[in-house]
């Protein structure tokens, strides 16, 4: 009762009237909603429409966050920097009607093929909000299709670098511009409508936002705002004064994925001081390999991992992060790159190894809110020329990176909703709409028995994606790690059959299978086939403690197999039929 | 013979509504405690109840009732308690697990807790058979089906006990003969199973959603078809003239057979006629903003219209569940009369979701119910009146009530017995706003915009509470609010959809001819359907609407039409209306580029003629109508305010009473607020408003 009383206190003490508080926030919360779904509803490219590899967001004329949705947090904070530097650029230069496209890592920008479309929103001739939406396009012009390029040793070297640029200008867009960026991309149409449908989705939230300020009037609504990002930073403030003062260090081994340098450390110190929190991370030189990422990409990775230790609610905005600081290291290094690093991997690796540093860290602090690590992503672009109507193809297949999530300390981790990079925001794209888009059959989508990590608690399951090109030759080229290490167990968690919980590819042809564990590019034929396998989560706890009905439930399923049984769980089966555990030798075993 | 009635019967989790309408106008309203273990007891019970409050048989009301309307929860209730049938899935070799990646997505953003598990599997992936054959996104065959497979997959099915099989193949929808083939194997080798086949009940392209609407389907059929069986087999033995209808989640009506054989299209049956109501409620007072709150006994379910159009869904999560069939949009919280108040870990109050249900029911119903619940609160507060509900045929117990609350919830939290119980209702109050604001503000709608209607038993004590909360200043509560929902099903009509998928770009006569010939097939099924429903023509509406996007566009948007031959001229009118709703929704067009059609769907309504309303004559004022009064606690301090108490059987219309009161009506109570008044209108609904 208390408080409930409190709580009604709080929400009046800013001398808001509560009830347009609640509108405020709905409002804003729907808009930015809205916005995500006529990206969603609208777009040509399938990473779009189907992925949801987007995220949208409402800046006020400061340009401070005033909200992000619960988009993908690849995006988590990275178009808080990015706003920032566009707003910058332009200065006094911007106009009702204007609309800025970017997507250069230099600028603020995360990985390139993400663009970003700004507009400025006027309300009685004076600038008050953005609306910013970002988008993962399938193509980005550069030497590979789809822009993941390994072999790129320069950002030149991967895509069309696109500073901040109008490319519509006091309401009129500019034609001659946007033919330019079009020219230098494959699939134009596609690219185009996609184009089409960021604009869109900034409309449709001005139009909200304008429909706002009509009904409630801008000074009412502007109290509202502040209030909001004055909530967030109460609620993420009290978060960190519940965590004991001190410095907490946490390091995750980003693997070696074929460039040849070795595995790396990335190290987060995390420093709490009564309601701040300081994070200082140090990584290694940047490297002539495309897991370099730039400051605006690293901000997401580092938001990220605190707000997986956070898991604090709704509505995020920038009010969150007013008490927490970041450094990212000395520029040059490979969590904060600087030109001419290459960087197309950056928001799956290093990011996700970025992530699981920070978390580690915050882990140390408070080790009653321990989890094992999610599977990261480690997927597919494909390639090709469709026939069908008389075109090129190009994609990034975001089904190939669905992963299994961690197990935590109460339960095991879900099935196929990573990688840990989008916690479960992503969605894979149902497989007749792919091969409606595409000239591809896709033989299988399935889990993949023995992927989860052992555990008292198990990890969840990853993917395995087959496909087969219908009618000419199809490139495929891989990007991500995960694929000798499995992912980070929690709490003595460890799999002994760790060969089947890692990413790897096979490729069958004339009746044999490769399997290929490092980012490569290439080329199959109708006939053959590659299947992308992604990791499952880490498991919770000592595997050798799960109960034997469930490993026993976890093989009748076909999750675990009777190896897996014995090799990570030390259970045996007496029986492959009836699924009986010989409970002698399981106990001989699990004691030794 | 001219039917004198229509009888409506609306199923919920705590009580069954029954409301007899006298074609002449005018309705009267009975209930009787729901019997989940087997819903045909509690129909037996109610008409049992009518006969004996009309002093006539039975058999001499069915056969006067010219439709008997049932809205069931048999489905909704096996779903929530995963508690439907064994099913096993026959699906293409390679995509077994479609259904438990559920496209890979997690449905709550930065959530993931223990209290947030994975969902329950209803097809465990045992019991998920995969079979060789594989048709292209062409509609050509890539692999024959191996029949053997199918086979083998019964044999397992038979080994395991299933009694129900899903049916679904990627791409059956453009060729599903491999589909048809396996299901009469399956008939073949399981002659006492119900097969559902996901090309018939939803084609549609999406092999995901098609699955695991089949899934659903199938897992909730026998559960169904058990209970239609009985209902419709007793209702004939009373003589009824036709088949009994049972309300369905699209806001309609259909028969038995239908239901039992498209279950999930029943799934959230009873609160679906809700706006149908709310409409009708308000129409005197011209509004078509309409915000609808119905409070049972289990559940508190919210559906809001606005300009008069209540949003449908298609292709949503339920219950965890991708259900692709169109739903009447409900949101739906564990907040009833039997809501259980507790404290949790941290020392806090909560009310629900748990709910004392029927049985036992809450602590002053005196059946062995030892919780303290919503209905508790409500005779602690003074609000329920101590004789009883229900005219007294449910008496209440005070003292149980004050010993549960007092036990449970004042004394571990060292509060006196009325701030406790003030303490509950503002919870249970909290939790409700909420949801209207899930479907309200955080859909872009204010609430203050819209007029709210009080439906359910036990929404008259809490709606001033919930008004005064969301800033609403304007409430209508029928005399019926308790029984709101069956009264909304027997002025509802049959209604299906049907639909088809066809994929075309719309550039060509043959593309035209092959959506007309479409359209023209399955509104033949329809009609032939409806006919034998006993529809003549005339009394048959179809309207007709279209999934259409840009060509490369992967997601498309419905555009409604009127039922015309596309052809060269029509078709202009088609993409023009394309466009706008386009630019309507996301702000532009692409006038040049080409456009297609993926999914076409006609509903079909059979038109059903509305008993007609009566009307109340004027009242000599509220005096004549108050019957004593009761201390009543309306605040937090917990003193006790005398309240008038008035019976609303006695109320004319133009009566008005200023609030604090209470209104008795039979079977619900109306609580009004200090700073409101009631003024009774003579359709029959009070109309309460906040004073300004």
């Amino acid at each position: 009762m208390e408080q409930i009383v409190k709580k009604q206190k709080q929400a009046s003490g800013s001398g808001v009237d509560p009830i347009t508080l609640s509108v405020v926030r709905g409002i804003l919360e729907t808009t930015q909603r809205e916005m995500t779904l006529s990206l969603e509803k609208t777009a040509r490219s399938s990473v779009f429409n189907l992925a949801h590899d987007y995220s949208t967001a409402l800046f006020n004329a400061t340009p401070e966050m005033i909200l992000q949705g619960q988009d993908i947090p690849i995006h988590l904070g990275s178009l808080i920097p990015a706003m920032k530097v566009v707003s910058a650029y332009f200065g006094d230069d911007i106009h009702e009607g204007d609309l800025i496209l970017h997507n250069d890592p230099a600028y603020g920008g995360s990985h390139a093929i993400d663009t970003c479309m700004y507009k400025p929103v006027f309300y009685k001739g004076e600038l008050v909000y953005w609306t910013v939406c970002k988008g993962h396009l399938t193509d980005i012009g550069g030497p590979v299709p789809a822009g993941y390029n390994p072999d790129a040793k320069e950002i030149y070297a991967e895509c069309l670098r696109i500073p901040p640029v109008k490319i519509w200008d006091r309401g009129k867009p500019r034609n001659d511009v946007l033919n330019l960026l079009l020219t230098n991309m494959r699939a134009r149409r596609d690219q185009e409508g996609d184009f089409n449908a960021l604009i869109g989705a900034c409309q449709v939230g001005e139009r909200n936002l304008i429909r706002m300020l009509d009904k409630y009037g801008k000074e009412q609504v502007d109290t509202c705002i502040e209030e909001l990002l004055v909530m967030a930073e109460r609620q993420m403030r009290t978060l960190i004064r519940s965590v004991p003062d001190g410095t907490y260090e946490g390091t995750a081994v980003l693997e070696d994925a074929g460039h040849g340098f070795g595995d790396f450390d990335i190290t987060a110190k995390v420093t709490i001081k009564e309601d701040n929190c300081h994070i200082e991370i140090s990584s290694p030189p940047q490297v002539p390999y495309f897991i370099n990422s730039y400051e605006g990409n690293s901000y997401s990775g580092v938001y990220l991992g605190l707000m997986m230790f956070a898991q604090l609610p709704p509505p995020y905005n920038e009010g969150l992060y007013r008490c927490v600081s970041v450094n990212m290291g000395p520029k040059g290094t490979l969590c904060n790159a600087k030109e001419p690093a290459p960087h197309m991997n950056c928001t799956t690796t290093p990011m996700e190894t970025l992530t699981d540093a920070v978390r580690l860290a915050f882990e140390k602090a408070m080790p009653s809110k321990v989890a094992a690590s999610w599977g990261h992503a480690n997927g597919l672009n494909i390639a090709g020329w469709d026939r069908r109507h008389d075109e090129e193809y190009v994609t990034m297949v975001l089904a190939t990176i669905i992963s299994g999530a961690g197990a935590t300390p109460q339960q095991d981790g879900w099935h196929a909703c990573g990688p840990e990079c989008c916690f479960g925001a992503l969605t894979s794209g149902d497989v007749e709409l792919l091969e409606h888009s595409y000239p591809i059959v896709i033989h299988r989508y399935s889990l993949m028995t023995d992927s989860g990590g052992a555990g008292l608690y198990r990890g969840g399951s990853g993917t395995a994606w087959e496909v087969e090109p219908l009618d000419g030759d199809m490139t495929f080229i891989m990007f991500g790690e995960g694929r000798r290490i499995p992912a980070l167990g929690a709490a003595g968690a460890e799999s002994e059959m760790a060969e089947t919980k890692v990413g790897r590819l096979e490729l069958k042809r004339d009746g044999k299978v490769e399997t290929i564990r490092n980012n490569t590019i290439g080329v199959i034929k109708p006939g053959e086939t590659v299947t992308n396998m992604n990791p499952g989560g880490g498991g919770y706890g000592d595997p050798r403690k799960r109960p034997v009905e469930k490993v026993a439930a976890d093989i009748r399923l076909g999750l675990v197999s009777l190896e897996g049984a014995r090799r990570d769980y030390g259970v045996v089966i007496e029986d492959e039929k009836s699924l009986k555990v010989d409970l002698e030798a399981t106990r001989k075993l699990r004691a030794a | 013979m001219n039917s004198k009635y229509r009888l409506g019967i609306d199923a919920g989790g705590t009580f069954t509504d029954f409301v007899l309408a006298e074609q002449a106008g005018g309705s009267r309203l009975y209930k009787t405690l729901s019997t989940p273990a087997d819903p045909t007891l509690a129909i037996r019970n109610g008409l049992a109840l009518i006969a004996e409050d009309l002093d006539v048989a039975l058999e001499e009301i069915i056969p006067n009732c010219d439709l008997c309307i049932n809205g069931t929860t048999v489905g909704l209730n096996a779903l929530i308690q995963h508690k439907g049938a064994r099913t096993g899935l026959i699906c293409t070799a390679g995509h077994e697990d479609s259904i438990e990646i559920r496209n890979g997505h997690k449905e709550d953003g930065y959530r993931y807790d223990a209290e947030y598990p994975p969902a329950v599997m209803l097809v465990p992936r045992n019991l998920r058979k995969g079979v060789r054959e594989r048709v292209l996104s062409n509609g050509t065959v890539r692999t024959p089906m191996e029949e053997e497979d199918v086979r083998a997959a019964c044999r397992d099915f038979i080994e395991e006990g299933i009694e129900t099989i899903a049916i679904s193949f990627v791409w059956s929808v453009l060729h599903p003969d491999h589909e048809r083939r396996a299901a009469e194997i399956v008939r073949e080798m399981m002659p006492d199973a119900l097969v559902t086949i996901g090309s018939e009940l939803y084609p549609q392209v999406r092999e995901y959603t098609r699955t695991s609407t089949a899934i659903t389907n199938a897992y909730l059929a026998p559960i169904l078809k058990n209970y239609v069986t009985a209902v419709d087999a007793y209702f004939r033995s009373l003589g009824a003239r036709a088949p009994v209808r049972y309300f369905q989640s699209n806001g309609g009506l259909a028969t038995g057979d239908v239901v039992a054989d498209r279950s999930v299209y029943a799934i959230n049956s009873g609160p679906a006629s809700a706006p149908r109501a709310g409409l009708h409620v308000t129409e005197p007072f011209d509004e078509k903003n309409v915000i609808i709150v119905d409070m049972g006994g289990t559940s508190f379910d919210i559906t809001l219209t606005y300009e008069g159009v209540t949003n449908l869904n298609k292709n949503i999560d339920f219950l965890r569940y991708r259900i692709g069939v169109p739903m009447i949009q409900v949101e739906t919280l564990g907040a009833g009369g039997g809501s259980i108040g507790w404290i949790d870990d941290m020392g806090l109050l909560q009310m629900g979701p748990q709910s004392a249900g029927s049985d036992p029911g809450p602590a002053c119903y005196g059946r062995g119910g030892v919780e303290p619940t919503t209905t508790d609160v409500n005779l602690v507060l003074g609000y329920l009146n101590p004789d009883g509900l229900v005219g007294g045929r449910l008496p209440l117990d005070k003292t149980n009530a004050e010993n549960a609350i007092r036990g449970r919830i004042a004394e571990p939290l060292g509060l006196s017995l009325e701030k406790a119980a003030y303490g509950m209702f503002t919870i249970v109050n909290a939790n409700m706003v909420n949801g209207i604001r899930r479907v309200s503000i955080e859909r872009g709608y204010d609430p203050r915009d819209f007029v709210l209607v009080c439906a359910g038993g036990a929404t008259g004590a809490h709606i001033t509470a919930i008004a005064r909360e969301m800033g609403i200043d304007r409430i209508i509560v029928p005399k019926l609010a308790s029984g709101l929902c069956a009264f909304g099903q027997i002025i509802s009509d049959v209604k299906y959809n049907h639909m088809a998928t066809c994929p075309v770009r719309l550039d060509n006569e043959e593309a035209y001819e092959r959506v007309n010939a479409l359209f023209r097939q399955i509104e033949q099924e329809g009609r032939e359907h409806l006919h034998k429903d006993g529809f003549a023509d005339d009394r048959i509406r179809i309207t007709r609407s279209l999934e259409m996007r840009y060509v490369g566009q992967v997601h498309e948007c419905t555009v409604d039409v009127e039922t015309f031959d596309i052809d060269a001229q029509t078709v202009e009118q088609l993409k023009d209306a394309f466009h706008r709703r386009h630019k309507q929704l996301y702000t532009y067009s692409e006038p040049k580029n080409t456009v297609e059609v993926v999914n076409i769907e006609s509903t079909l309504y059979g038109i059903v003629d509305k008993p007609s309303d009566a009307r109340l004559s004027s009242g000599g004022g509220a005096d004549s109508a108050l019957k004593g009064t009761r201390m009543a606690i309306f605040s937090r301090e917990g003193e006790h305010t005398r309240t008038p108490i008035y019976d609303g059987r006695k109320l004319g219309a133009g009566d008005r009473i200023e609030g604090p009161a209470i209104i008795e009506e039979v079977t619900t109570t109306i609580v009004v607020e200090p700073g409101w008044t009631a003024e009774l209108h003579e359709s029959g609904s009070y109309v309460i408003s906040a004073k300004r």
